[in-house]
């Protein structure tokens, strides 16, 4: 379980996180759900340990994030996988080879043994045929495909998606949606996916938080968050609708 | 005006921050295991691959250049059969070491800076962070390896292909035979310039490489930020490359050291 107690974060000029506390429980998919620029990667940052909170404290397992010496970090890392906005694959290096990485560095298994591994996860996000493509050549939502295989490589408990259909086509992101939802169902992963999307939020949550000012406003479970009245449906749903009949009504 | 002045003096704080944070670094990494083995295999290819051939154009160039001049000057003075000496002197003894730090400089510490600052900015180094993979040792240090080690190699071919050029420029235009340019430049050519000249290369390419992958490493911003923390990195390692060129010189003339 990762557990979220009072965490603040701030960056020299702009607070971001202010006393947010959140659990995000085993074996479910927990959104947590934001407009742009709230801190939301941020968030997973500081989860990671990539970014340190000022205040607060964040456990995985028990273990404390917040102030881990680099040695018990690194243990805490090979829990989590993190799929970023863009994917982070390395340019340098073909789909297989960056799936491949984390293993191959570490010198953890056989070369085999590590290429059988590879292509039993690029199976399951339906990548097996650009295992030798450079990521130049894949599309927006192949590229994050490839990021979820390398994420899972290292076998993580916890899941932790940067706006996974940020910037693709409606078709691209619901590939992702899908890839999302079968992690979940296949292999039972803990998963916090942060976003701003609402179709996604709906597919894959089981819980989904609202991030506001810094905290988290609103906990609830999918089936109520999407009445009419709830906050989820007032920030991203009615607030929607307004704009836009008011962006009509102006002509 | 006032803020302009303000933000550029800050951008310039932040680089130097960043080069100097990137000295540490270095330092505290290279000691560490997984020595990265292979990425400084890979490193040296590339580097050597990229700056192979501006090298040898740029060599070829001074080599004519240089011979020329002295030729010219050696026609004044009647002694033009030392022409081909007065060349490869300051060929070996600041020529090919300067400028050869300054096209590195350009070529592979603004590749280095761009390369590794739109790592940054596209998640790749926090990818490797969260894969227990430290990006100063698995994307730093082979680079600055690499550069030193590639940057003296460079220089002695530098140095041979510029001699062959100056050579073939004095028989050319003034009639000295190789014969006589080849005895002169036995002579004058003693062991310390070249030593001197190959530690300087090799100071030129740490500092070079440590200051372009800071600047990358640390950088925080776009594209408009990245280009111009690409023309940071340019400047600032042409100041260090004049910079140890100067000191080094006038600490060699003060020792005496590589004096002919």
């Amino acid at each position: 379980m990762i557990r979220i107690r009072d965490v603040t974060f701030a960056f020299p000029q702009r607070p971001v996180l202010d006393g947010l506390s959140l659990d995000i429980e085993e074996s479910v998919t927990t959104v947590v759900i934001g407009r742009s620029g709230i801190g939301k990667s941020v968030l997973l940052k500081c989860i990671t340990g990539l970014l340190r909170p000022q205040q607060g404290s964040i456990t995985i397992d028990g273990a404390e994030v917040v102030g881990a010496e680099r040695k018990d970090l690194l243990a805490i890392r090979r829990m989590t996988g993190m799929l970023f906005q863009e994917g982070a694959l390395f340019d340098s290096m073909s789909v297989h080879e960056n799936v491949a990485f984390p293993l191959a560095y570490h010198k953890t298994f056989s070369p085999a043994e590590i290429a059988r591994k590879v292509d039993s996860l690029l199976d399951l996000v339906g990548m097996r045929e650009y295992a030798h493509a450079m990521p130049r050549e894949l599309s927006g939502g192949m590229k994050r495909k490839v990021a979820v295989a390398r994420a899972m490589i290292l076998e993580p408990r916890y899941l932790l998606y940067d706006e996974p259909t940020a910037g693709l086509d409606p078709s691209s992101a619901a590939v992702v949606e899908a890839m999302i939802m079968r992690l979940q169902s296949t292999r039972s992963i803990t998963s916090l996916v942060v976003t701003h999307d609402i179709d996604l939020t709906r597919y894959v949550a089981n819980r989904i938080a609202l991030l506001e000012d810094g905290r988290i406003v609103s906990l609830m479970e999918r089936a109520e968050a999407f009445d009419e009245g709830s906050p989820v449906y007032d920030h991203f749903i009615e607030n929607r609708e307004k704009i836009r009949q008011e962006n009509v009504s102006e002509g | 005006m006032a803020r302009v002045r303000n933000e550029a003096a800050g951008e310039w704080r932040h680089a130097g921050r960043s080069a100097l944070g990137m000295y540490g670094n270095f330092f505290y990494w290279l000691f560490r295991e997984p020595f990265p083995v292979r990425q400084l295999g890979e490193q040296i290819v590339r580097v050597m691959l990229d700056a192979f051939s501006v090298n040898i154009v740029t060599s070829v160039v001074i080599g004519f250049i240089l011979a020329w001049t002295a030729g010219w000057n050696g026609l004044k003075f009647s002694v033009v059969n030392w022409s081909g000496a007065a060349t490869v002197y300051l060929l070996l003894s600041e020529a090919t070491t300067m400028f050869g730090g300054l096209i590195f400089a350009a070529k592979i510490g603004t590749a280095f800076t761009v390369e590794i600052g739109s790592m940054q900015m596209s998640g790749q180094l926090d990818a490797l962070r969260l894969m227990a993979v430290e990006p100063s040792q698995h994307i730093v240090i082979p680079r600055v390896l690499a550069s030193v080690i590639c940057l003296v190699f460079l220089n002695m071919l530098s140095q041979g292909v510029a001699i062959v050029s100056a050579m073939v420029a004095v028989r050319w235009w003034f009639d000295v035979s190789f014969t006589i340019f080849l005895q002169h430049v036995f002579e004058i050519l003693r062991h310390p310039i070249l030593t001197t000249s190959y530690i300087r290369s090799a100071l030129m390419a740490f500092f070079i490489s440590v200051n372009a992958c800071g600047l990358g490493f640390y950088f925080n911003g776009g594209a408009v930020e990245l280009g111009r923390t690409t023309t940071k990195s340019i400047v600032l390692n042409f100041i260090f490359v004049i910079s140890i060129d100067c000191l080094y010189g006038v600490a060699d003339q003060l020792t005496g050291w590589s004096a002919v």
